[in-house]
């Protein structure tokens, strides 16, 4: 379990993150939705120790980042590392001896080539095989289907849900709604920094229809498209 | 048309002066001041090396190509063929090139080591019109590759400084000439000190679950065995050729290993921001006197290990 309170954070003067407070509980998947700067990504480096901030963020394994696995949004590769060095480094960095890689590339990557001259789709899909190898209790996957074909799309989906029966704790964000309201138990609506909704399974719908017209209202008929 | 050729190449220069100028700044130096200090280092460091070797022009123009070389980099390259066209490219290449070998051909010059020097200038213009492809298909083997980054990185990226330090071993037991022998060593180990000269990404190291201490002491664990794979052959070599200078060997390869420890410390010391002019001139007075390296390899150790306690835990 993460429990986070009374988060805040600032960027010299300006506020990212104003008072948050939410709880993340084991075998559960929570969605974080938002627009484009609303706080997601500081959000998740502050759970992930990557941030100072104000607050208190504690979990049952303390420090949460040595039991945690972060996907980025655009995940990092050195030039002339594979994708097989590369999950080594990050199971070898968590101290996980792993001797049979290519039998658990599930997304039939081609570890033996560089991974920066992967695409954005399988840049992702080997960022997350590896924090998957790293045997992690809590995940949080920032945008983790963006760019990732619709077949590895059912896979990533698969994967959250055995990561739910596993009982570990995951946090995902993603721009598509569906694939929260697919995964996901909870979702908590971010905006200029706060929480300003979390709804439990059954309210998703309702959420949906909130947030698009809360986004959209008469916008499309201001465009007057004839 | 012309014209504006003209001011975009010095656009370019400017900028690039700017942007010299910012990195001074970053590091505390007012730019007059920092220009003043390399100079006047790399005359220092130029009359000692002529002074202490007899290999000092070969050094001298590795030196130069390895800091040309860098200007080729890939994506820096890319880069540019984006922004301007094939002819102004091949310009400001060639430009850049000339202006970094500039100091190396003058002090050459100087020494009326005229061969050496028309040499440099000829493979200056050289790299600048190649164009490498590092993006090749095929991956590079490397034995560094059940222990991640750096070395298997940096073997990729300069395998071919091994085949040089070998040949030169080779060539050094046909001539009998031993320091020739230690010079090819001593090149193994500066090629490994170039990998740790870059900070990583973080992430690279906040996803360690140990703490900053041993985090560093797992870095030069590996830097120390695997640089030790790639320099023991020519060790082995010449012990066995000359066994009277076995503690001289020893005293070599135990130096580079510290100047190894102490780049890795250097660099975490800093981290995440890129080392900084005073830690160079810090590096720079270590080689003038390496026993400095006592003092100063703790007392970066225990600068890494604050800057690294935020990220690990």
């Amino acid at each position: 379990m993460i429990t986070i309170q009374n988060l805040s954070k600032k960027y010299g003067t300006k506020e990212v993150l104003t008072n948050i407070n939410i709880k993340f509980d084991k075998g559960r998947v929570y969605g974080i939705v938002g627009e484009n700067g609303a706080g997601k990504t500081t959000l998740f480096r502050c759970i992930a120790d990557l941030e100072d901030y104000e607050g208190e963020i504690s979990s049952n394994s303390n420090p949460i980042k040595n039991r945690l696995g972060l996907l980025l949004t655009e995940p990092f590769f050195f030039q002339k590392i594979t994708g097989k060095e590369y999950i080594q480094l990050l199971c070898n960095a968590r101290n996980i001896k792993i001797t049979d890689i290519d039998d658990r590339n599930i997304f039939d990557l081609p570890l033996s080539q560089y991974a920066s001259t992967y695409s954005t789709g399988m840049k992702k899909k080997l960022a997350l095989t590896a924090i998957l190898l790293q045997s992690n209790e809590y995940f949080i996957l920032d945008e983790p289907f963006n760019g990732v074909d619709i077949q590895s799309n059912i896979i990533i989906t698969e994967i959250i849900h055995k990561l739910k029966e596993l009982n570990k704790t995951v946090i995902i964000s993603s721009h598509i709604f569906s694939t929260l309201s697919d995964n996901c138990d909870e979702i908590h609506l971010l905006s200029n920094g706060s929480i300003v909704k979390s709804v439990q399974k059954t309210d998703f719908q309702a959420l949906e229809t909130e947030m698009k017209q809360m986004t959209i209202g008469n916008k499309i008929e201001e465009l007057r498209i004839t | 048309m012309g014209d504006i050729l003209k001011l975009k190449m010095k656009e370019y220069f400017e900028l690039q002066y700017k942007m010299t100028n910012r990195r001074f700044k970053d590091t505390g130096f007012e730019p007059l001041l920092a220009y003043i200090i390399l100079t006047v280092g790399f005359v220092g460091l130029s009359i000692y090396l002529f002074y202490k070797t007899e290999f000092a022009e070969y050094i001298f123009m590795l030196s130069a190509l390895t800091l040309i070389g860098k200007l080729s980099e890939t994506r820096r390259t890319e880069f540019l063929k984006i922004c301007f066209n094939d002819t102004k490219l091949k310009k400001i290449r060639v430009t850049e090139n000339f202006i970094c070998s500039m100091p190396f051909l003058i002090f050459l010059l100087y020494k009326q080591l005229f061969l050496s020097a028309f040499l440099l200038f000829v493979l200056s213009i050289i790299l600048a019109l190649l164009n490498f492809r590092t993006t090749l298909n095929f991956t590079i083997w490397t034995p560094f590759s059940k222990r991640p980054f750096e070395f298997t990185t940096g073997f990729r990226n300069t395998f071919y400084m091994f085949f040089a330090a070998y040949t030169l071993t080779a060539i050094a037991v046909s001539v009998n000439n031993f320091n020739l022998g230690v010079f090819a060593m001593l090149l193994v180990f500066a090629t490994t000190l170039s990998y740790y000269s870059k900070p990583e990404n973080e992430y690279y190291v906040w996803t360690y679950n140990i703490n900053a201490k041993e985090f560093l002491f797992s870095k030069i664990k590996t830097a120390m065995l695997y640089s030790a794979f790639l320099a023991l052959p020519i060790a082995i070599v010449l012990v066995i050729l000359y066994p009277q200078n076995i503690a001289i060997l020893s005293l070599f390869f135990v130096v580079a290993w510290a100047f190894l420890i102490c780049i890795i410390v250097s660099k975490y010391a800093a981290y995440p921001d890129e080392m900084n002019i005073t830690q160079g001139i810090l590096l720079a007075l270590c080689i003038l006197f390496p026993p400095l390296l006592v003092v100063l390899i703790p007392y970066l150790f225990k600068k890494s290990e604050n800057r690294l306690s935020s990220l690990l835990k």
